[in-house]
């Protein structure tokens, strides 16, 4: 733990305010620790490694603007080791899109924000990320405007001969009846056998009718640990739908948390999984209801082969008074070895009556009449699988409204190790 | 005198540990349709999953020999590839998958194999349509998930297309007509016969005569505790119908 929490000096610490905000989430970490399967929230999930002492921050790169190239047209927000590179960015015009930093120093507004959806007294890796709250985006759209083009963050990482660790901070504004497309993209080049840590937290506020579509690739390097924190805030009639394929990383976790407060909000949460190897990728979903009229979708689909292990714990809360509301969730994993595994733990809390809600999840293994019914046309055997495996995930990634994005994504799947 | 297409000597084969097939021989020559007819248990199914390759069955002993090449040997997408096919009793639904896909994937691995060039997505469509009108079968069907919810016909029309397509030098019909309406027999008959061009050969597996009546026999096999009891020409298959297999099971 000594090696994740260093003694640096950052931008602003001599700023009370921000240095006190740090100093919180620096206090928070040292309290709560690495968790172990004695925490709750991380039974399944176990982030041993991040014991070793071997981490060092990392520093800014110079990586030249060779960014990667989407095979759509998009808004570029650039990341190389966890540090904006201003020269790849392609930032849009009208939009108010800055580095963190220089939002908590210059736009006051922010400081409300900035922790106020992260409880770093439950999150300890949402409090390890405020000790050293600098790196990030502050992204506000305003009231009634529709970013044209979809805005990706990609976050790009070079491990070479050190184990690196670095953290992001997003602050993510949609103002009333605004509406944007947002993408992440976390990938790496270099060292093959590479460790690094990319701690991620989103902090993502959501007006009365605002729009937010919100699409993420982990593609992290097979020894990477990638642990990400998503909290949503929702008023009324705003919709979130969210997206994350998790296809890289040693270990992987993509958290969300989401909290309709206020009537008609609603959230679609789906994700897919596919590893082989030996990691571990969790999917963790926490959907409060808050408010009558509430509504919650969750798909998550995985396929895990190798010695690999897929986590799904989802939790749909339903409050007193949120009446008519209807939450739905879904899990299902193909399990493509005898020595694959999942743990799953879906929860339900209802509080209210007049509600609909729904929770399943089932595992299975590829059909073997189906594989011989291909055969039996020729189809080779690698082929057959490959097939009901896209068929597999077909079904989730076709809940991506957006086309090029679904195509996009699409691919990685296919081609993911399995 | 030339090579049978298809040998298969004194073949045994269990499932589990009960033994199914008990020394069952049968040669077939090219352009040969041959009728398999026998009551139910007899262990035709078996027969037909040894023949393809199914999993789940073991060959005890005996030999199957088809183009010279030891068959047995061979994985269930080999035979395929090698011109064995077989049109299911019940053809298996695949969610997700789009026909079109499927059938795709399937001519371009029997064609790579052929070492015939591999279609692209326009020349595969226009194939597949084109022998979809010679049968009288709407190739429309090709652009849903594979069999799923196709009506029993429908499943076994999508079956006749596949052989159709795929062009194989010796089909297994097993039960081809269970629960067909007689247009939908016809059209499995059709695309039998169309695909008789004296080299071809197919085993027809059957329990009832009626698919003899459009498709007819060079040969009549009955079949019963697992083996070839009684051989004959297509009189043998009127003369089951009308007495029943009891006699023929009884007489061996």
């Amino acid at each position: 733990m000594a090696a994740l929490l260093q003694d640096i000096s950052l931008i602003g610490d001599e700023n009370p305010w921000l240095r006190n905000l740090r100093a919180r989430g620096r206090q928070a970490f040292a309290a709560a620790g690495i968790p172990s399967a004695k925490t709750e929230a991380w039974k399944y999930t176990k982030p041993r490694e991040l014991n070793n002492d071997d981490f060092i921050m990392a520093q800014p790169a110079n990586l030249g603007s060779a960014a990667y190239s989407l095979p759509f047209d998009a808004y570029k927000i650039c990341f190389d080791n966890g540090y904006f590179n201003p020269a790849a960015s392609d930032l849009p015009q009208g939009v108010e899109v800055v580095p963190l930093i220089e939002a908590l120093l210059f736009c006051p507004e922010t400081r409300r924000l900035a922790g106020s959806l992260a409880d770093i007294a439950k999150h300890p890796f949402a409090a390890l990320n405020q000790a050293y709250l600098n790196e990030g985006i502050y992204i506000r759209i305003e009231k009634n405007v529709q970013l044209k083009k979809p805005l990706f963050i990609l976050s790009h990482t070079t491990p070479a001969g050190q184990n690196l660790f670095f953290n992001l901070h997003n602050l993510i504004v949609m103002e009333e009846n605004a509406s944007a497309v947002i993408g992440e993209y976390h990938y790496w080049t270099g060292e093959l056998k590479a460790r690094y840590f990319a701690n991620l937290v989103n902090e993502i506020f959501l007006a009365a009718g605002a729009r937010l579509q919100h699409f993420k690739v982990q593609d992290e390097a097979f020894k990477a640990h990638h642990i990400a924190l998503n909290s949503v805030m929702q008023q009324a009639s705003s919709r979130y739908e969210a997206f994350c394929l998790q296809r890289g990383a040693g270990l992987g976790r993509n958290e969300t948390l989401v909290k309709l407060s206020a009537t008609g909000a609603e959230a679609e949460v789906n994700a897919a999984y596919v590893m082989n190897g030996w990691a571990t990728l969790d999917t963790t979903t926490d959907i409060e209801h808050l408010a009558p009229s509430t509504v919650s979708e969750q798909m998550v689909k995985g396929v895990i082969g190798g010695d690999a292990r897929g986590v799904f714990q989802g939790k749909i809360h339903i409050a007193p008074n949120a009446v008519k509301t209807s939450g739905n969730q879904l899990h299902k994993a193909l399990l493509l070895t005898d020595t694959a595994e999942i743990d799953v733990k879906p929860e339900l809390e209802i509080f209210a009556d007049d509600v609909k809600c729904s929770h399943g999840a089932a595992s299975g293994e590829l059909d073997a009449n189906q594989l011989f019914y291909m055969q039996s046309r020729g189809i080779g055997l690698a082929e057959a699988r490959q097939i009901l495996i896209d068929a597999y995930l077909d079904e989730v990634i076709a809940k991506i409204s957006n086309e090029k994005i679904r195509e996009w994504i699409k691919l990685f799947a296919q081609s993911a190790d399995k | 005198m030339t090579t049978p297409l298809l040998e298969i000597e004194d073949l045994h084969a269990c499932v589990g540990d009960k033994e199914i097939i008990k020394g069952f021989s049968l040669t077939v020559n090219e352009g040969e349709i041959h009728a398999l007819m026998g009551p139910n248990g007899a262990g035709k199914s078996t027969l037909s999953n040894v023949l393809c390759g199914k999993p789940g069955y073991e060959v005890t002993s005996g030999s199957v020999t088809f183009k010279g090449r030891d068959l047995l040997a061979l994985s269930p997408e080999e035979r395929a590839r090698e011109g064995i096919f077989l049109c299911m009793q019940y053809p298996v639904e695949i969610p997700g998958v789009p026909t079109a896909t499927f059938l795709k994937h399937a001519v371009n691995a029997v064609r790579k194999h052929r070492g015939e060039p591999e279609l692209d997505t326009m020349e595969f469509i226009k194939m597949v349509r084109e022998e979809g009108r010679k049968l009288g079968i709407d190739a429309e069907m090709i652009k849903r998930p594979l069999n799923v919810g196709f009506s029993g016909g429908e499943k076994k029309r999508l079956e006749t297309l596949q052989m159709s397509v795929l062009k194989p030098a010796f089909t297994i019909l097993d039960e081809a007509d269970s629960g067909l309406d007689i247009d939908a027999l016809k059209v499995v008959a059709d695309g039998i016969n169309a695909l008789r061009d004296g080299r071809r050969a197919m085993l027809v597996i059957t329990h009832y005569q009626r698919l003899l009546n459009y498709v007819v026999p060079d040969f009549v096999h009955v079949y019963a505790n697992g083996k070839i009891v009684c051989s004959g020409d297509k009189s043998l298959a009127l003369e089951l119908e009308e007495k029943g297999y009891a006699d023929f099971v009884k007489e061996k």
